[in-house]
């Protein structure tokens, strides 16, 4: 404790001094802005992101962009908000792109709108650059908040060697429920009543559940939030309730699923390690499957129930509210250049998320790496079957009331039904002060 | 002053005195200045961090918005109520209890063995508290990271050996009747080799003629521990239970790293509640009023405990 508060003193003091010493050096110095960016998925990002940062600096001498590391998706909201509040915002940040609306209900966005026209573009012509999937999550009201900048979708994971071995075709992938659980039945083995390998895998826990529930709802024909109003989430629905059923199933039922709530990274050393035979995990999580998989392994689309349909995932580069014209304008140069083609592919390259820009796609370096690793395509693929990612008024915990009663199902102390009831009413309680605002608020 | 004028002496005592406190107490000053002079800058930097901290959480927990878009608004009390009537809260502070509760007691009975066991120095205790004290000098989150990779479900360093003898194998964090438990054993596992080292200082105050009289009397091994060695440790008994306690309130990295208070809240304690109230929710209202009713409980707890041991030591 007293080590600690010497060392703050100390700490103080050398920024004090430090900022001193800047600022007559800064007085002629080019416009410098803040890029907060988050490291979601391996440590090797935040090399990749100082590349680009520098590359950007040298080919732009009239801004000094610094990039700085804001840990997870999470992390990146609350150090935003922080400076926000604190009266220095960062110029951009690469944030979660379901954290749009609520930022926006809170005021804590500026409306790019204006710097697009700007530019001498229409807002139709600037998004048309990117998926039409991504449009959703980076538009509030008919105005842009967000420009998207790397994104994922949900993929089905297959064990090649394994499908092979239990006479299953890996180059017919399951595309239904139904065949699904076939195809998981087929992959589980037992010792008497032990598994000793699980057909397949699906993530739960925090952040990851809820998404998995609405890309499984998702299949199943339903939509999970509404998209055009944050003060609504369609838990306690027929769409859920066959998902969450389904769910439930493969682990009590057909026992091809292990119980319990399992964290994505548990789920992916399960699929290299071959305890689980399949797994729905994020693109995100290719490279890793593909660096570290000893065994042949497939992509394919998430099996539908009803349609075939998937969320995104994935950060879009925002400008907080409150900054200053000059730094605006520089943050705004910034991202139009990190969400250029040939950046956008080379940050897609580096990371494994797809790029937003389309014409990304048409580089010849994409081309070339698209020809070299085919299982990088099933994801842009899906894109055409893509919908935008749940955001509500205070996503997080309105997600939250969802995840809470799945773990409980999960964990068999629940049925789907009666947890999906919980749910609803839970979420409705938290969503309720935004709705007294909006939708009941009557003349 | 002589005896032959003793009328004089009340009008001395009248005005003198005060004078003389005043200028006693300027001149104290004086002497003092230059050690309130030295101490300025540290008690700026406590009033503006730990002073300052506090009397804002003091006052934000008093405000709250209606609406989103309203302007927050003078509330009294309602944050709180608002806090007592979550049962995400109370659920924390059940959650809170087992898990204080759970950890303090084998640790601290783990600690005192240990301790015992080591007490003498020589090279194999040496090395076996070496062993024991390693764990606290490994950061909480690096430590969860690690257990992390040991509660893997299936294919963990734990399931690999008990997966073997074990029917089903546990979902370690991802069960909600296990996950509190795995937490536990973690703090049980990182604290017991710090208590270890109060209660090896405590053995070393235990008097030794104290003991070789017990020995010459003819107490056992058992008979000395419980009448000799014990009572002599009780100080330190004490300050452990209140730092144990205190730990078990303000350590949060591993629910932080290993379970974000999941499965369905089963792990949730109430530094962890704070903190989703602030960041999750956004709600500052909400957190700072918790925050005022953990920081309540705990002064309340350390004055208890610290009046106690005042009081042993009064009557010792």
């Amino acid at each position: 404790m007293l080590f600690s508060r010497r060392l703050m003193l100390g700490l103080a003091i050398a920024g004090t001094m430090a900022g001193a010493l800047a600022v007559p050096a800064m007085a002629e110095s080019p416009t410098e802005i803040d890029l907060f960016f988050p490291v979601p998925v391996d440590g090797k990002l935040a090399r990749d992101m100082g590349t680009l940062i520098k590359e950007f600096n040298e080919t732009h001498p009239a801004i000094k962009a610094t990039a700085v590391y804001t840990g997870s998706y999470d992390d990146t909201l609350i150090k935003t908000r922080a400076a926000i509040k604190a009266g220095k915002p960062p110029s951009a940040v690469i944030m979660s792109a379901n954290f749009l609306l609520d930022m926006q209900i809170e005021n804590e966005l500026t409306n790019l709108d204006s710097l697009i026209a700007a530019d001498g573009a229409t807002k139709d012509q600037f998004l048309g650059q990117f998926f039409p999937a991504l449009q959703g999550n980076a538009v509030i009201n008919r105005s842009v908040y967000g420009v998207p900048f790397h994104n994922s979708t949900p993929l089905l994971y297959i064990n090649a060697d394994k499908a092979k071995e239990a006479g299953l075709d890996p180059n017919k992938p399951p595309q239904t429920w139904a065949e699904l659980t076939d195809w998981a039945k087929k992959l589980t083995k037992r010792e008497g009543d032990k598994v000793t390998q699980w057909g397949i895998a699906i993530p739960c826990a925090y952040d990851y559940c809820g998404w998995m529930m609405e890309t499984l709802t998702m299949t199943n024909g339903g939509r999970y939030y509404n998209e055009e109003f944050g003060g609504e989430v369609y838990y306690d629905t027929p769409s859920m309730l066959g998902a969450l059923t389904w769910w439930n199933d493969l682990v009590y039922k057909h026992k091809v699923h292990a119980p319990g709530a399992t964290p994505g990274p548990a789920v992916s050393t399960s699929f290299i390690s071959g305890n689980a035979a399949m797994m729905m995990l994020s693109t995100g999580s290719l490279t890793y499957v593909r660096d570290n998989a000893k065994f042949n392994y497939k992509v394919a689309f998430i099996p539908r129930n009803v349609r075939n349909a998937v969320p995104i995932g994935g950060a879009s580069l925002i400008v907080p509210a409150g900054l200053e014209a000059d730094k605006q304008k520089a943050a705004w140069t910034l991202i139009k250049w990190m969400t250029s083609p040939e950046k956008s592919a080379w940050w897609s390259r580096a990371t494994g998320y797809f790029a937003p820009n389309m014409a990304a796609y048409k580089t010849p370096d994409m081309v070339d790496f698209l020809n070299k690793n085919p299982d990088a395509k099933t994801a842009v693929e899906q894109l055409d079957v893509a919908k935008p990612w749940f955001a509500t008024y205070k996503t997080v915990p309105v997600r939250k009331n969802l995840e809470d009663e799945v773990m409980l199902v999960l964990n068999g102390k629940k049925q789907p039904k009666e947890a999906l009831a919980a749910a609803q009413k839970a979420a409705d309680e938290t969503l309720k002060p935004y709705n007294a605002e909006t939708s009941l608020k009557l003349p | 002053m002589s005896l032959a004028e003793p009328a004089a002496l009340p009008v001395a005592t009248s005005a003198a005195p005060r004078l003389h406190l005043l200028k006693r107490l300027s001149s104290r000053f004086r002497a003092s200045l230059p050690a309130y002079l030295l101490l300025l800058p540290s008690l700026v930097f406590l009033a503006l961090f730990t002073y300052g901290a506090m009397g804002r959480v003091l006052i934000d927990a008093l405000y709250q918005r209606a609406t989103p878009k309203a302007p927050v608004r003078f509330v009294g009390l309602d944050n709180i109520s608002a806090v007592l009537a979550d049962p995400a809260f109370t659920g924390a502070v059940v959650n809170n209890l087992i898990y204080a509760v759970g950890t303090a007691i084998p640790s601290i009975g783990l600690a005192l063995l240990f301790a015992l066991a080591l007490s003498r120095t020589n090279a194999v205790s040496s090395a076996l508290r070496a062993a024991l004290f390693l764990p606290v000098l490994i950061p909480m989150v690096a430590a969860s990271a690690l257990f992390l990779f040991i509660f893997l479900p299936n294919v963990g360093l734990l399931d690999y050996y008990i997966g073997r003898l074990l029917p089903v194998v546990p979902n370690w964090l991802g069960d909600p009747d296990i996950a509190l438990t795995a937490i536990m054993v973690i703090t049980i596992w990182k604290n017991a080799g710090y208590y270890m080292l109060f209660f090896l200082a405590g053995l070393q105050a235990v008097p030794e003629d104290v003991m070789e009289a017990a020995h010459l009397d003819g107490a056992g091994p058992f008979m000395r521990l419980r009448y000799i060695i014990l009572p002599e440790l009780k100080p330190t008994f004490l300050f452990v239970i209140v730092i144990a306690t205190l730990n078990a309130v303000t350590q949060v990295d591993h629910v932080f790293v290993m379970t974000k208070g999941g499965p369905s809240n089963s792990t949730n304690l109430v530094l962890f509640y704070i903190y989703q109230q602030a960041v999750e929710h956004y709600d500052i209202g909400k957190a700072s009023a918790a925050t005022l009713l953990t920081l309540a409980a705990l002064m309340g707890l350390t004055a208890l405990s610290f009046r106690t041991m005042a009081n042993r030591e009064g009557r010792a």
